[in-house]
């Protein structure tokens, strides 16, 4: 396999040969990248996946259609909000049940709370690879905040298990709608405190400004979705271009990259897009608990349910971007088929393009500009 | 056969600088410490003298002799730290400093850069193949008789130890007043060197 | 369930740990200031010594053997204390630094050993004594090994000429400041020896950087240094500090416009050469896993970051030895206290001369430490430009301002006075203007007041 890699690269003996990863601080132990560099330089650097691989596809079509729902958290378990959110709309799509209104702005209210919490991560994170340590543990501090309010709603810190094929597993629990806008009211003036702290501070953003270009052509071709294309000066977000679930009924703005510090797409325009999706984000949880109606939050499903034999696709827009599960159905109680395609897989295609020419401290910026998180490219 | 050879030609090269140093020693040096048959016992500033002295002597041995180019590094390194040692003996104390920070702050770090920068030196055992024995034998057969003779027949100056008077304000008085003409050739010269060193690296990139 | 209450200890044991925090280090140089006379050039004091000592032994220790002997020893004596004072701030200084990132970042930091943690220091230095000594298997064996002793021997060697009070200075070389820049080389060649021997591509990555990055800014620094070097026309420490006053206007800072750029140039210069964040590339965690440190363990990697932090202190030091007035007592000249010589009252000042100078170090590296918690990395391409592109030509265009500034104020004497009030009037406002920023940056986001329960 390595020999396979090193043969990709060109490798002509002169440039030096690095294993960035997988024990790594940057990779910590899930992703490696070979490096050839030339002094700081790279000339390439080429994705080697795998290292998390528990073929949670597979297992998809052995155990039950519900039961199969606490895997989807491990798909992503930075943003389980949406994998889980992905596969129940999908399984519903197959058995044709109608969601309730009230579970529909619940899980659009959890979504983008684990939105935040997702973005808090990878924008700390970012400021970390970049070399300020201060940033992640206040974006850290925030999602811990928001990890309380989803644990009050259902009980988990990280793989919710919390929607259920037909709706969503608990309702809101009593004081929880001013806890969490409590929580919104600091959060908001937490974000600017952010900004001043890292986002326009001048080192990062000469760090990140003009790094690692992605321009709008070159992310279309490699099929980038979420803040990555967005960050690429393309203007498509699912929730707004094709609502599934509540998202119709918000208003919100879909924030797009404008090359603020530089080039349009931009490590930099990946990272402000974040930024800025928070608090798109936190407005849509305020309409979301505002407009909640009345009501059931389970449609009526069968314990074991058995669909017809056909196929569904169901798209949400996840943390990561968007995030497509097609289930195929035989008619029987077990799935013939679940295929997740995933944002950070596609994101990781993109890093070999990409990576010629840059240097080392980039390759990192990189890396952690495009969100990947590592059991989403390793399914 | 040649490996023995070479192996036996610098031994033989080592005992003769042994012999020689250890000869200046006997016949130079010692006779001033027994002036009337009584031993004097060395004074402590002696006794650093002459373990800076082998420090410079042994680190240039070692730049010469290493197998390890990063082990010749280092050898230089002691040797230039005896050297400066040696100026601070002779009360020139801005030159000794001088000589720290031009030596080893930037020729021996710019010389370990450079040969860090040199292919698969990612490798620890890169050797330092002491190429042309035989030719190095040949030179040192021309110049050793030759200092040694400039070392014995030169009526060197020899001055009582004096206490240490601050050397700094004179010598800049010197280079602007008695020798400006050299010192302001000097600067020339360096800068020609960074126009060309500039000019070299453009060159290189556009090659590019 | 009521949140979670941090155990709060009473102020006074709080104000008492600073207090011992901040003395501890101290006692060095005030047993190096006692042991001064021994050590005088003249060699008086090892003469009186080995006359008393003589006496109580019943022995002739007149000789010239026992003479230098008695000089070794009382040399060997004094590095031990300077060399320990190094080594106990640096550990004071990581306690320290921890407990303000730990407030920098909402979090505690430690606070179990002893008194707000303070005892953490000595732990870690336990625990750094009891690790095994990992030699990786493909190094060179040797050069991994004394690499470290390189690095200690830099930081060591600058405590040389480095003053802590009015007369307290191991030795006030008349090339001093020169003599700190050049000494500071071999802690380069320790890093870079460092960096090859440990057979790891990630301490060569490391090791280069470092050179690369020492080297470029030491010209810049150089250029800085000679800034009050002009002014005081010395290259001694303590004349260049005795050239300077205790009022802020006095400041070799303020008395020259170009001094101020100076500082700044200085200031980045050394934070580069120490490999303090922005400048951390060497060691940068995320991209080169720990730089030329990878490799290193135990206690030979508890020496790398002994001199890492001790340098803090080394630089901040020599910024206050060259801008900041030094140990300058304000209404006591250093003439003044120069006279009082052989009295009590001598030893009075010295000790109220050191602490001024240790205040101000102090404040210079709470600065270092600040902007190591609040900043980013810059990249290497980054770091050569600001170096070569922007601080080596304002230094020359301070060094040159300051030689005509020279000739200004020997034409006009009042000129270093007027510039000295009106900068350092101006510094007040901006000091003033900056914590008014803060307060209201605070109260902007309902941030926490200031208390001290998380102590």
């Amino acid at each position: 396999m390595s020999k396979l890699i090193l043969r990709r690269a060109g490798h002509t003996g002169e440039e030096m040969l690095l294993n960035f990863g997988p024990q790594h601080p940057s990779t910590h132990g899930v992703i490696n990248f070979i490096v050839d560099t030339d002094g700081e330089v790279m000339k390439k650097a080429i994705p080697d996946v795998g290292y998390l691989h528990r073929s949670i596809e597979k297992i998809g079509e052995v155990t039950g259609y519900p039961g199969f729902m606490p895997y989807t958290d491990r798909i992503d378990y930075v943003a389980a909000m949406f994998a889980n959110e992905g596969y129940a709309i999908a399984v519903e799509k197959l058995l044709k049940v109608e969601v309730p209104a009230r579970a529909q702005y619940l899980r659009a209210a959890s979504c983008e709370l684990c939105r935040i919490a997702s973005h808090l991560v990878s924008v700390g994170t970012m400021a970390t690879d970049i070399g300020a340590t201060t940033p992640l543990v206040h974006a850290l501090r925030e999602r811990e905040r928001i990890n309380d309010l989803i644990e009050a709603l259902c009980g988990a810190r990280l793989t919710y298990n919390y929607h259920r094929i037909g709706g969503v597993a608990f309702d809101m629990p009593t004081g929880w709608k001013d806890q969490v806008l409590a929580f919104l009211d600091h959060f908001e003036s937490m974000l600017t405190e952010f900004d001043r702290l890292i986002t326009y501070n001048e080192i990062y953003l000469k760090r990140l400004g003009s790094v690692a270009v992605i321009p709008r052509e070159l992310a279309i071709d490699y099929g980038l979705v979420g803040p990555n294309l967005r960050g690429s000066g393309v203007d498509w977000d699912l929730r707004r271009d094709a609502p599934y679930g509540a998202y119709k009924d918000f208003k919100f703005d879909v924030p797009v990259g404008k090359g603020l510090a530089g080039t349009v797409g931009d490590a930099f325009d990946r990272y402000h897009v974040r930024i800025l999706e928070m608090k798109q984000s936190s407005l849509i949880v305020r309409q979301a608990l505002e407009r909640m109606p009345e009501g059931e939050i389970m449609a009526k499903v069968q314990r074991k349910p058995k669909p017809e034999a056909g196929e569904a696709l169901s798209r949400v827009e996840s943390a990561r971007g968007e995030m497509a599960y097609y289930v195929v159905s035989d008619g029987t109680d077990k799935a013939y088929r679940v295929r997740a395609r995933t944002g950070s897989y596609l994101a990781m295609g993109i890093i070999e393009d990409i990576s010629p020419g840059m240097m080392i401290a980039d390759l990192v910026a990189l890396i952690a500009s495009l969100d990947v998180v590592a059991p989403e490219i390793d399914r | 056969m040649n490996r023995t050879f070479s192996k036996l030609a610098l031994w033989a090269f080592l005992a003769l600088l042994v012999a020689l140093f250890l000869g200046y020693f006997i016949t130079r040096v010692l006779p001033d410490y027994l002036p009337a048959g009584r031993a004097v016992p060395p004074r402590l500033g002696d006794l650093v003298f002459y373990a800076c002295a082998a420090a410079t002597v042994a680190g240039a041995a070692g730049v010469a002799f290493s197998r390890n180019i990063v082990w010749s590094c280092i050898g230089l390194l002691i040797a230039l730290l005896g050297t400066a040692a040696l100026y601070v003996f002779l009360s020139a104390d801005f030159l000794a400093v001088a000589q720290l920070l031009v030596y080893i702050g930037g020729v021996l770090v710019l010389i370990l850069f450079a040969v860090m920068l040199t292919n698969r030196i990612g490798e620890v055992n890169v050797s330092n193949q002491s190429l042309g024995l035989g030719g190095g034998l040949a030179v040192f057969a021309a110049v050793a008789p030759l200092l040694m003779l400039v070392a014995v027949l030169v009526p060197w100056p020899v001055r009582p130890p004096g206490p240490m008077a601050p050397t700094t304000a004179r010598i800049g008085d010197e280079f602007l007043s008695t020798w400006l003409l050299p010192f302001e050739v000097a600067s020339v010269v360096l800068l020609a060197t960074l126009v060309g060193a500039v000019v070299m690296a453009r060159k290189e990139l556009k090659a590019d | 369930m009521a949140p979670y209450q941090p155990k709060s200890d009473p102020k006074w044991l709080v104000a008492l740990t600073l207090a011992v925090a901040l003395t501890v280090p101290f006692l060095f140089p005030v047993l190096i200031l006692l042991s001064m006379p021994l050590a005088e050039p003249s060699g008086g004091g090892v003469t009186l010594a080995l006359r008393w000592l003589g006496n109580v032994l019943g022995t002739d220790l007149s000789g010239p053997v026992a003479h230098d002997v008695g000089t070794a020893v009382v040399l060997l004596l004094i590095a031990f204390l300077f060399i320990n004072f190094g080594a106990i701030f640096s550990g004071i200084c990581v306690w320290w630094e921890r407990r303000i990132a730990g407030r920098m970042q909402s979090r505690i930091g430690p606070n179990r050993q002893g008194l707000g943690g303070f005892l953490v220091w000595v732990a870690d230095a336990v625990k750094f004594l009891l690790k095994e000594d990992l030699v990786p298997a493909e190094a060179d064996s040797l050069l991994f090994r004394i690499a470290p002793y390189f690095v200690l021997t830099g930081f060591a060697l600058t405590f040389v000429v480095l003053p802590f009070g009015h007369s307290v200075v191991m030795a006030d070389l008349n090339v001093g400041v020169f003599y700190i820049t050049s000494v500071t080389a071999l802690v380069v060649v320790g890093i870079l020896i460092s960096g090859w021997s440990s057979n790891s591509k990630w301490a060569l990555f490391g090791g280069m950087r470092s050179a690369a990055q020492v080297v470029s800014y030491e010209i810049p620094a150089g250029l800085a240094v000679f800034v009050p070097v002009l002014m005081a026309g010395s290259l001694s420490m303590q004349d260049i500090i005795r050239a300077q006053g205790a009022a802020p206007w006095d400041w070799f800072i303020f008395r020259n416009p170009a001094a101020l750029v100076a500082f700044f140039v200085l200031f980045t210069s050394q934070l580069a050469e120490a490999n303090r964040t922005p400048f951390d590339l060497p060691e940068a965690e995320s991209e080169l896993v720990a730089g030329y440190l990878s490799e290193y363990s135990g206690f030979r990697f508890a020496l790398f970051f002994m001199s890492e932090f001790g340098n803090i202190w080394v630089m901040s030091a020599l910024a206050t030895t060259l801008f900041f007035g030094g140990w300058q007592v304000p209404g006591m000249p250093a003439a003044a206290i120069s006279a009082l010589k052989g009295t009590g009252a001598w030893w009075g000042w010295q000790l109220v001369s050191m602490a001024v100078f240790a205040v101000k170090t102090l404040l210079l590296a709470n600065v270092v430490i600040w902007l190591r918690w609040t900043l980013p990395r810059i990249r290497i391409d980054q770091m050569m430009t600001l170096s070569w592109k922007y601080l080596v030509p304002i230094g020359f265009v301070c060094l040159i301002f300051t030689l005509f500034w020279q000739l200004g104020v020997g034409a006009a004497p009042g000129l270093e006075l007027a510039s000295g009030v009106a900068l350092s009037v101006g510094a007040l406002f901006v000091v003033i203007a900056f914590f008014r920023r803060v307060f209201k940056n605070v109260t902007d986001v309902r941030g926490d007041a200031i208390d001290l329960s998380n102590w």
